[in-house]
C-alpha cells in the first residue's frame, strides 16, 4: 500500500505544477489587477504606477510565475496586496473558521443522514420513506443560498437563537474559554444551514445501498438463520451499505479546507472561501494562486484519503 | 420491449418535450420583455404615467444630516460596517487603502486639522496653522493636550515622521502623491537627500513646511495631517510597517475612541478615550462589525446594530415603511454619474491624452450636444431611483455649494432641438432606414460601454440606448453587454490601453475634497478617459490651482468659466448627482454624517437607552 501511495503522490506533483502555471496565466489574462480598485482621485496615477512597479504587476507573466516559484520553495506565498500581510498569516488566520465550520457540517450532516439513510431504506416506499425521499429532492432543489438566507431570518433574526454574522463575539479574548463557546456557537447556524442541504445525497446513496443490499442472498440466509430483523439490520445490511459513504469521508474531508463561499458570504463567515472569493473580485493575486494550489493539493489528497478508506472498509478492494 | 418499458421510454419522451417546450416560452418571455422595455421608453414621453407606477419620490432636501438630542451617560453603540467582504485590517491612516479600513480608523485616530463645508482647513482642529504671505510656507502648532492613546503627547517629530515614512523608498502605501508637493520630498524619495528639505521641526509642538510653490488646492486637502507615533515605529523597517502589530493588532491614535481588540476582518471593540483632547466621550464603549449588504435591513429592524455606515439607496423606498425603530440622515453625495466621449487614446511615452478627433466618431461637438438633449435624466432620477439621484448640471457637482454654479443652462430633455441641432449639422438619415447616417452620408453606429451591477444597470443602460434612438442615433452596447467592473475599467483606458471600439461609456466619480478637477479631466491624468483636450480648458484648471486663486471669489469666478466651457464642449456630460442616506436607531444623538463643517464631533456620539429602540 505505501507503493501504492508514493506513486499517487508522485503522479499528483506534475498535476500540482500544471495547476499552478494555468493558474497563473488564467490570472493575468484577467482584467485589472490588485490596484485598478483603488480608481480614487485622490491618490495620483504616478502613486499607483510605483506600487505596480514595486509589486511587479508589470512583468510578464512568467518572471512573475518564476518569483512566485522561488518564493513557494521557501515556504514563502507572498504577499497579499489588499491585507498587506503575509499570505500564509493570512491562510492560517482563516483556515482555523472554515475548518471548524466543516467540522460542524459534517458532524450534522451524519447525524442527520445516517438515521434518515437507514429508516428510508428499511421501509422503502412507505409513506415515512416517501416524506425522507421528498425531502431530499426539495434539497436537491434548494439553491443554498437561498435556504441559508431563510435560515438566517427565521432562526437568526425572527428567534434570535443564534448569532446572524461572523465567527466570534466581538471584544472576547482569544483563548478563553467564552471565546471557543462563541466561536462554536457562531457556526451552528451556518453549520446546520449546509448540513441540511448536503444531507440529501447521503441519504439517498444510502437508502439505494440499503434496498439495493437488502435483496441479496446472504441476507436472505442471515434471516433463515434466525437473526432478528434489528440485528440483520444493524449488522448485516448496515456495514455493507456504508460503503460509498465511506468512500466519500475523503472528498468531504477537501470541503473542510476548502469552505462554502455562499454560505460564508450570507453570514459574513470569515473562511477561506469568501477569502477566495474576495481575493479574485479584488484581483489579490498572490493569494488567489496559493489558494488554488492549496484546494488542488486538499482535493488530491482527498481523493488518495477516500481510495484508501476504501481499502480498509471493503477488503475485497485491494491496492496494489 | 416489455409494456413497463415501452411506458417509461414514453414518459422520458415527454418530459424531454416538456423541457424543449419550456426553452421555447422562456425565450418568448424574453423577446416580451425587451417590447415592453421599449413601450416604458415610449411612456417617457407621454409624462407622469410611469412615475405613478413606481412609487413614491423623495427629495434630499427633505433629510436632515444631523441628529441632536440630549444622550444619557455611557452606554455602547453597535456600528455596522456595510461590506460583503472583511475589512482588510490596515489601521493606520498611513498605510491604509481599502475604504472599510478607514471606517474602522475614523473611530479611534483623526486629521489634525479641522476642515469648513469648503473643506478648507480650520483652525479647530488638533493643530492650528499660519501662512506665510506667499501661501508656500506653514506653521503648525499641535495643541498641548493632544496625546496618543498610550500617554504620550503627539508632537512635530510624529507628524514630520509619517511624512518621511510615506516619502521612504520601501514605503507599500498609496499615500506618495499627497506628499510631493512639499519641497526636497522627491529626492528624499530618490536618495538623493537623507532628509527633507521642506520639514522643519521648530520646537516640540511646532512644524514648519515648505512647498514647492502655493496653490489653494493646499489648504483644501493638500496637506498630509495625519501623524504617525514615532515612539513605536521607530524600530520597525519601512517595508514592515504596514503588515507590524502596531497597524494590525493594537493600533493608536489620538482620536475619541481606543482600540479594545480587533477580530480580524469582522469586528472591533473600542472604549472612550478619556483622555481625549476635545473632552471625554459620551459613550462607554462602540462595538464595530461587519454586516452582508443582504442582511442589512434586518440587523437595523432588530436592533443588532444602531446604525451602518452605509445604506444602499435604492432599497429605501422599500424599507421606508417598515423600519420604523430607525431615522434616516440624508445629504447630497460627493459624486456624479456621467457620460463620456473617446475622442482619442493615451500617449504612454509623454504620459498625456492624445487626441485625436478626426478618427473618433464622437468627435463633433454637435453630436455630442444633441446627445446631451436626447436623455431625460430627471426621469432617470424619478424612475430609477426614485428621485434620491436627479438631473445633474455641472461637472463640479452641488455638494460644493460654494463652487458649484446653478445659474449655468445645460441641455435638458429636449428631442425637437436634438434633432435639430443634428439636421443643422448635417446628420441626416439617407437610406431612410429611420437612422441618421453621419455627414459624409456613412453609416454611424456608437459603442456604449456601461458597468454591470445592481438591480437598474441594465434597463438604465438600455433607456438611454433607446433616447438615442429616438433621436436616430444608433448606440449599441458594446460586445452587446454590460461589462463587468475590472473589465470596464481595464478597456476605458485605466492603465492607458484605451480600447478603440468604445465610442461613449458611462462612469462615476466621487470627487476630493479640493474642488480641482484637474485630476479628473486635465491634459496628463490618466483618469481623462475621454483623452479630450484643449487649451482654454488647461489653461482653466490651471488658473483654478493658481496662486492668485488664493482668492476665493477669484477661484469661485474661474470654476464658474470652467463649468460653463465644459457644457459648451460637452466632452463628457453628467447625468445624476446622487444622495447619501444613513439609517441611525432613534436611541443614537448626536450624529453627524458630513465629514466637513460638521457641527457635531464623534465624541459627542450617544444613546438615549440602554437597549436599542426596536419596532
Amino acid at each position: 500500500m505505501w507503493k501504492f501511495i508514493i506513486r499517487r503522490l508522485l503522479i499528483t506533483f506534475p498535476q500540482l505544477v500544471f495547476l499552478s502555471v494555468l493558474v497563473f496565466i488564467m490570472a493575468q489574462m484577467m482584467p485589472g489587477d490588485a490596484l485598478t480598485g483603488l480608481i480614487d482621485p485622490t491618490i495620483t496615477a504616478e502613486a499607483l504606477d510605483l506600487q505596480r512597479e514595486r509589486l511587479g504587476l508589470n512583468n510578464p507573466w512568467y518572471i512573475q510565475y518564476a518569483d512566485w516559484v522561488s518564493g513557494l520553495v521557501q515556504g514563502d506565498l507572498g504577499q497579499s496586496f489588499r491585507f498587506k500581510m503575509d499570505v500564509t498569516a493570512l491562510i492560517s488566520e482563516r483556515v482555523m473558521n472554515t475548518i471548524l465550520l466543516s467540522a460542524v457540517s459534517l458532524i450534522f450532516t451524519y447525524i442527520i443522514a445516517i438515521p434518515l439513510g437507514i429508516v428510508s431504506g428499511r421501509y422503502n416506499d412507505s409513506p415515512l420513506d416517501s416524506v425522507i425521499t421528498g425531502y431530499s429532492y426539495l434539497g436537491f432543489a434548494t439553491p443554498i443560498f437561498i435556504f441559508a438566507l431563510v435560515m438566517l431570518w427565521i432562526f437568526g433574526f425572527q428567534l434570535g437563537w443564534f448569532p446572524t454574522s461572523g465567527s466570534v463575539a466581538p471584544g472576547l479574548e482569544s483563548g478563553t474559554m467564552e471565546y471557543y463557546i462563541s466561536k462554536l456557537y457562531h457556526a451552528l447556524l451556518p453549520g446546520l444551514s449546509i448540513a441540511l442541504i448536503s444531507v440529501v445525497s447521503t441519504i439517498q446513496y444510502l437508502r439505494s445501498e440499503i434496498v439495493d443490499t437488502k435483496q441479496k442472498d446472504f441476507i436472505v440466509t442471515a434471516r433463515a438463520k434466525g437473526a432478528s430483523e434489528n440485528r440483520v439490520y444493524n449488522k448485516h445490511i448496515f456495514r455493507n451499505s456504508i460503503l460509498p459513504i465511506a468512500a466519500f469521508f475523503g472528498w468531504e474531508i477537501t470541503s473542510l479546507i476548502s469552505g462554502t463561499v455562499f454560505v460564508e458570504s450570507v453570514f459574513s463567515y470569515p473562511g477561506m472561501g469568501l477569502l477566495f472569493l474576495e481575493s479574485i473580485m479584488q484581483r489579490d493575486f498572490s493569494v488567489v494562486t496559493s489558494l488554488v494550489l492549496l484546494f488542488g493539493a486538499a482535493s488530491i489528497l482527498g481523493a488518495l484519503l477516500s481510495d484508501i478508506i476504501l481499502s480498509i472498509v471493503d477488503p475485497r478492494i485491494r491496492i496494489k | 420491449m416489455g409494456k413497463a418499458t415501452i411506458n417509461k421510454v414514453l414518459f422520458i419522451m415527454m418530459l424531454m418535450l416538456f423541457l424543449v417546450l419550456a426553452a421555447c416560452s422562456s425565450g418568448s418571455d424574453d423577446t416580451g420583455d425587451s417590447k415592453s422595455d421599449e413601450g416604458n421608453g415610449e411612456s417617457e414621453d407621454a409624462g407622469s404615467e410611469s412615475e405613478k407606477a413606481d412609487g413614491k419620490i423623495y427629495d434630499i432636501a427633505d433629510f436632515s444630516p444631523l441628529k441632536e438630542g440630549e444622550p444619557m451617560d455611557g452606554g455602547n453603540l453597535n456600528f455596522g460596517l456595510v461590506a460583503d467582504t472583511v475589512f482588510a485590517g490596515t489601521l493606520n491612516y498611513n498605510f491604509y487603502s481599502d475604504a472599510y479600513d478607514s471606517e474602522v480608523i475614523d473611530w479611534f485616530d483623526e486629521a489634525l486639522l479641522g476642515v469648513d463645508e469648503t473643506f478648507t482647513y480650520t483652525q479647530d482642529g488638533a493643530a492650528t496653522w499660519e501662512m506665510n504671505d506667499e501661501g508656500n510656507e506653514f506653521t503648525f502648532t499641535i495643541r498641548d493636550e493632544v496625546n496618543w492613546h498610550d500617554g504620550e503627547p503627539v508632537t512635530a517629530e510624529d507628524w514630520a515622521f509619517a511624512i518621511e515614512v510615506i516619502a521612504d523608498p520601501d514605503y507599500d502605501g498609496v499615500r506618495y502623491g499627497d506628499v510631493t508637493s512639499i519641497v526636497g520630498v522627491e529626492e528624499y524619495h530618490d536618495g538623493k537627500a537623507d532628509s527633507i528639505e521642506g520639514l522643519e521641526i521648530i520646537d516640540e509642538k511646532t512644524l514648519k513646511m515648505t512647498f514647492k510653490q502655493p496653490t489653494p488646492s493646499l489648504l483644501s486637502g493638500g496637506i498630509w495631517t495625519y501623524a504617525l507615533p514615532k515612539h513605536i515605529f521607530e524600530d520597525i523597517p519601512v517595508a514592515e510597517m504596514s503588515s507590524s502589530d502596531a497597524v494590525r493588532v493594537n493600533p493608536i491614535g489620538i482620536g475619541p475612541f481606543k482600540v479594545e481588540s480587533i477580530t480580524p476582518g469582522e469586528s472591533v471593540t473600542y472604549t472612550k478615550n478619556e483622555d481625549y483632547w476635545r473632552g471625554e466621550p459620551n459613550l462607554d464603549s462602540v462595538t464595530l462589525k461587519v454586516i452582508a449588504p443582504e442582511t442589512v435591513t434586518q440587523a437595523l429592524e432588530t436592533g443588532e446594530v444602531d446604525m451602518v455606515h452605509s445604506f444602499p439607496t435604492d432599497q429605501y423606498p422599500d424599507v421606508e415603511e417598515s423600519l420604523t425603530n430607525v431615522e434616516f440622515l440624508g445629504r447630497i453625495d460627493r459624486s456624479y454619474t456621467y457620460i463620456g466621449f473617446k475622442m482619442g487614446t493615451w500617449d504612454k511615452e509623454n504620459n498625456k491624452v492624445a487626441m485625436d478627433l478626426e478618427n473618433s466618431k464622437v468627435g463633433d461637438v454637435e453630436l455630442r450636444r444633441a446627445m446631451w438633449y436626447a436623455v431625460d435624466n430627471n426621469a432617470v432620477g424619478e424612475r430609477f431611483y426614485n428621485g434620491l439621484r436627479w438631473n445633474a448640471t455641472t461637472l463640479i457637482p452641488s455638494f460644493y455649494e460654494i463652487y458649484h454654479d446653478d445659474s449655468i443652462e445645460t441641455p435638458t430633455y429636449d428631442p425637437d432641438k436634438a434633432n435639430q441641432i443634428l439636421d443643422e449639422a448635417g446628420y441626416e438619415d439617407v437610406d431612410g432606414d429611420g437612422i441618421r447616417e453621419n455627414p459624409d452620408g456613412e453609416e454611424l453606429v456608437l459603442n456604449f460601454a456601461s458597468m454591470s451591477g445592481g438591480d437598474t444597470a441594465e434597463p438604465l443602460a438600455n433607456y438611454y440606448i433607446q433616447a438615442w434612438e429616438q433621436v436616430g442615433i444608433k448606440v449599441e452596447k458594446l460586445d452587446g453587454r454590460l461589462i463587468e467592473f475590472n473589465d470596464f475599467y481595464d478597456r476605458v483606458g485605466n492603465e492607458g490601453n484605451d480600447d478603440p471600439d468604445i465610442d461613449i461609456y458611462q462612469g462615476a466619480w466621487s470627487v476630493g475634497t479640493d474642488v480641482d478637477p484637474t485630476g479628473l479631466w486635465g491634459p496628463n491624468v490618466i483618469f481623462n478617459y475621454t483623452r479630450w483636450e484643449d487649451e482654454e480648458n488647461t489653461r482653466l484648471l490651471e488658473e483654478g490651482v493658481s496662486p492668485e486663486a488664493m482668492d476665493l471669489e477669484y477661484r469661485k469666478e474661474v470654476y464658474s468659466e470652467w463649468q460653463e466651457y465644459m457644457v459648451e464642449q460637452v466632452p463628457v456630460f453628467p447625468t445624476v448627482y446622487r444622495s447619501q442616506l444613513v439609517p441611525v436607531n432613534k436611541r443614537v444623538v448626536n450624529w453627524d454624517i458630513r465629514q466637513e463643517d460638521s457641527e457635531l464631533y464623534r465624541y459627542e456620539v450617544g444613546v438615549t437607552q440602554d437597549e436599542p429602540v426596536t419596532p
